[in-house]
């Protein structure tokens, strides 16, 4: 496998943290809502394929392309705000688990209620699939989705980090998700900190959906399952309730998935998942700070 | 309470299950292949019942332990003939060995106890979220490996050419030994302390309970029973690894928490209830009558039906239809012994 | 504008079957401290927490001037003017210390006249010292005196705490109870729940003796001497 990285260049590089920048906002999404809500949400795949779907219709009714971003903006903010008010806070009250448990249904009936409607060939969202055109620079082609990846994907994790470190309302969300009850006694307002978190967290998702919408212009009823799947297993890897290990978390599955995908031969590479998944189930029984801790107690232990 | 009083716990999903073999018999051969599906999934659900009912935690992992009984009960029933042209990429050893049907599901069930055995020496120390996601991460692992590893099975493509064994009968007798080991692990001293410590963890390990020694054993029962059930899956079907994965994991879920998952005869109740709701919508994707009534819906509406009865029940009854409870007869007044029973208390 | 009276009528808090506190009457003018003792189960935390609307309250009512608090969020209590200082303290020790007492300022009012972070700063010359550091590093005294800061910083009209002196040492007690008149002169009206009985009741201008849910008895600072009277109360 050393002798792989030989076959390592600056597209594939440049890929590499692409794929990396679009994981890392997704671990930020789910763990923004994670840290407040306590809520896993399984269903946060499904946010971005409504957005996907937003883009696709766009395309379909010849909408410019900031229009179609704007609407994909739209809908994802509302599906998250509805899935917030109906099946969220009903059920805040019940175990992490349980919750898990119903992020998952929601996924499901999401799903399906995209295939009822798209068809399992689902539409294609190919307006912006010019960025799959390489940029020349100094001879080096790089796709020009992957520099707007990165970029995109900094930017946003810089403006998030002085949000939560340079306002007020960002402040009041990290004390939530470190002691959500003593919060709410000196003044900071539940609602509004729950309702911020959701909303960020979708605008993170429908920035994420349109980037991978490039990556994968045809979108079908499971757009950013896998990817959903792999981003949380990393969110767990880097440690849940800091935000920061969350993305770097993230962004290290994304990272790792790009590189060894582009430099391993497929029948190297196609067992990466499980690598990861192996490496979840070790972190959680050695080290299951972040997502199980509440800063320092013990995570539940038997 | 005596053993004879205890007997309807047992007998009640007994009968259920027997009452859908019975229906599965005399109806048409297109309907009885969902009657057949209903019973698979009412082992299937019962093994998950097993650990998850009786332990409290969460597991996402059961259908892996489907999966690798359904790939141990397959590639050793396949004809010899056979095997080389759908499974090119098969070990030696699987490929020259083969048993017989029953023989098949011992080595299924086998199999699944291992797997579940072995997972569950590193993970029956996690509880709540954690126990989740592991688990999850397990299902996971098996997909992939499964998917990929031509070595021990047909990898993508689906598990064609497995004798089809598995009619109303065998399906029927596979859920009635599930129930019937389920019923007898919860009776037995085992199965009472693993509850005890779902109901009272901290009192559970001062009574001297080793919570992780039930989980486990609990988890590899419930491993031994997934495996069978996958067993018998693979003779009704040409399974494909696909089936295996995340939709039956949630439907087999949806199953046990809309029934009840504190209870057998709620994994059974729940299963019937459900897989008759999701297999008339699927019915349904190609027209059908209801009282003179024509109705076609667009595949993918059963799924859609399951996963919003399962986010209602979890909002508004998270015990589930059977509360948790199993089914008992009522009792007859005893006026005399209730008061001496009082008086011996206190 | 006049700072408005806490007044406590018959109130009566009950977590499911168990009756934590049964009609406790009291009342806390602004400028005075209210000290609240009694052995440890006797629902003086219950007391707090019920008037900051995070323990369910069966009866009675909790009244800030003529407003009642019964039924309100805890973050609208915070924000009518009533600040907690909790059992343990409760800091952030993640976030700074300066970030700690900007919390308290969620709860600022309007009418608030700024005070806020200085006010603590003044109050706590220390906590300017360590203002960027992370709470957590802070020792348990410095601790006690950045949470009484952060609930100042909301300006509250009363200011309600959770037995401040546990785990202290005598030293900084006394530095803590030191704070706390100066708090009292400023204007507030201060509750304070504590274990200490003697110095408590020395401090305050009245205490009431809480057991087993119920008022038994009220001393003044003059009774702090007699120890008889104290151990009498605790036990009835």
């Amino acid at each position: 496998m050393i002798v792989a990285f030989a076959n390592l260049s600056w597209p594939v590089f440049a890929d590499a943290l692409a794929l990396g920048g679009i994981y890392a906002l997704m671990a930020v999404g789910i763990g923004l809502v994670f840290g407040v809500l306590r809520l896993v949400n399984f269903a946060y795949g499904q946010l971005m394929m409504a957005g996907a779907f937003a883009l696709a219709y766009g395309d379909q009714w010849g909408l410019p392309n900031w229009l179609s971003i704007l609407f994909c903006f739209g809908v994802v903010l509302a599906l998250s705000v509805l899935m917030d008010h109906l099946v969220f806070r009903p059920l805040r009250t019940h175990s992490p688990a349980v919750m898990l448990v119903a992020t998952f249904a929601v996924a499901f009936v999401l799903q399906n209620i995209a295939l009822i409607a798209f068809g399992s060939f689902g539409k294609t969202a190919g307006s912006l699939a010019v960025l799959q055109a390489p940029w020349d620079i100094h001879g080096v082609f790089i796709r020009k989705i992957a520099i707007i990846a990165i970029a995109t994907a900094a930017g946003c994790l810089v403006l998030l980090q002085l949000l939560l470190t340079r306002t007020p309302v960002g402040l009041h969300m990290r004390a939530a998700s470190m002691d959500f009850r003593t919060a709410r006694m000196l003044g900071v307002r539940a609602n509004r900190v729950i309702g911020g978190a959701v909303i960020l967290s979708g605008l993170l998702a429908a920035t994420a959906a349109v980037m991978l919408s490039v990556e994968q212009p045809q979108i079908t009823s499971t757009f950013a399952l896998p990817e959903t799947i792999y981003v949380l297993m990393g969110v767990v890897l880097g440690g849940l309730n800091r935000p920061i290990p969350a993305t770097l978390g993230g962004f290290s599955i994304g990272f790792a998935f790009g590189l060894l995908g582009g430099i391993l031969p497929s029948n190297q590479s196609q067992y990466l998942p499980s690598f990861i998944f192996a490496a979840v189930i070790v972190v959680l029984l050695v080290r299951p700070n972040g997502l199980f801790t509440r800063g320092g107690a013990v995570v539940e232990r038997v | 309470m005596t053993q004879a009083r205890r007997l309807p716990e047992l007998l009640a999903p007994a009968v259920l299950v027997l009452a859908t073999a019975l229906l599965g018999l005399v109806v048409s051969s297109y309907l009885q292949a969902y009657f057949l599906d209903t019973l698979i999934k009412v082992a299937i659900v019962i093994a998950l019942y097993v650990f998850i009912g009786n332990s409290g935690v969460l597991s996402f992992g059961t259908i892996s332990f489907v999966a690798v009984g359904a790939w141990t009960a397959g590639v050793l029933t396949v004809p010899e003939g056979q095997k080389k042209v759908t499974m090119p990429g098969l070990s030696h050893f699987l490929l020259t060995h083969n048993v017989g049907n029953v023989a098949s599901l011992a080595f299924a069930a086998g199999a699944g106890a291992i797997f579940a055995l072995a997972v569950g020496l590193a993970l029956m120390r996690l509880s709540g979220l954690a126990a989740g996601i592991a688990t999850f991460a397990v299902l996971g692992i098996t997909y992939n490996v499964l998917t990929y590893e031509q070595s021990i099975g047909p990898g993508l493509n689906a598990f064609s050419s497995v004798p089809q064994t598995t009619g109303i009968w065998q399906a029927a007798i596979a859920a009635l030994i599930c129930v019937v080991v389920a019923y007898a692990y919860q009776r037995t001293r085992f199965g009472r302390m693993l509850r005890a410590t779902r109901e009272d963890h901290a009192a559970a390990a001062a009574a001297g309970i080793s919570t992780y020694r039930q989980r486990l054993l609990a988890f590899a029962l419930s491993g031994a029973l997934a495996g069978f059930a996958g067993g018998v899956y693979v003779h009704l079907l040409p399974l494909q690894v696909g089936n295996l994965y995340l939709d039956l994991t949630f439907i087999t879920l949806a199953m046990l928490v809309v029934g009840g998952a504190g209870s057998l005869l709620g994994a059974v109740v729940g299963t019937l209830a459900l897989n008759g709701i999701y297999s008339f919508f699927s019915a349904a994707t190609n027209t059908v009558d209801v009282l003179g009534w024509h109705l076609t819906v667009p595949s993918g509406t059963a799924e859609i039906v399951l996963g919003a009865l399962m986010a209602v029940v979890l909002i508004l009854r998270p015990a589930g239809i059977t509360g948790g409870r199993e089914f008992s007869l009522p009792r007859r007044r005893r006026p005399v012994a209730d008061l001496e029973k009082a008086r011996a208390t206190t | 504008m006049t700072t408005p009276t806490l007044a406590v009528e018959n109130l009566s808090v009950r977590y499911g079957a168990v009756e934590a506190v049964r009609g406790l009457s009291l009342e806390v003018k602004p400028g005075q401290i209210v000290g609240l003792i009694g052995p440890n189960g006797a629902g003086k935390s219950s007391t707090l927490h019920a008037i900051m609307g995070s323990a369910p309250i069966s009866g009675g009512d909790v009244r800030l001037g003529d407003r009642s608090l019964v039924g309100r969020r805890p973050e609208d209590v915070a924000r009518g003017g009533v600040a907690l200082v909790p059992e343990g303290r409760r800091i952030f020790g993640e976030l700074t210390v300066e970030e700690n007492l900007r919390l308290g300022l969620a709860a600022r009012s309007k009418q608030s006249n700024g005070g806020g972070l200085a006010r603590a700063y003044d109050l706590f010359p220390m906590l300017r010292e360590f203002r960027a550091r992370h709470a957590g590093a802070l020792s348990g005294g410095q601790q006690q005196q950045l949470a009484i800061g952060r609930a100042l910083a909301s300006d509250p009209a009363v200011l309600l705490l959770d037995e401040p002196s546990l785990g202290l040492a005598p030293k900084i007690v006394d530095v803590v109870f030191e704070a706390l008149t100066q708090i009292r002169d400023a204007g507030l009206a201060v509750l304070l729940v504590e274990q200490r009985a003697q110095r408590t009741v020395a401090l305050a201008d009245e205490s009431h003796v809480l057991a087993n849910g119920e008022l038994r008895l009220t001393l003044g600072p003059k009774d702090a001497g007699d120890t008889e009277r104290l151990v009498a109360a605790y036990l009835a």
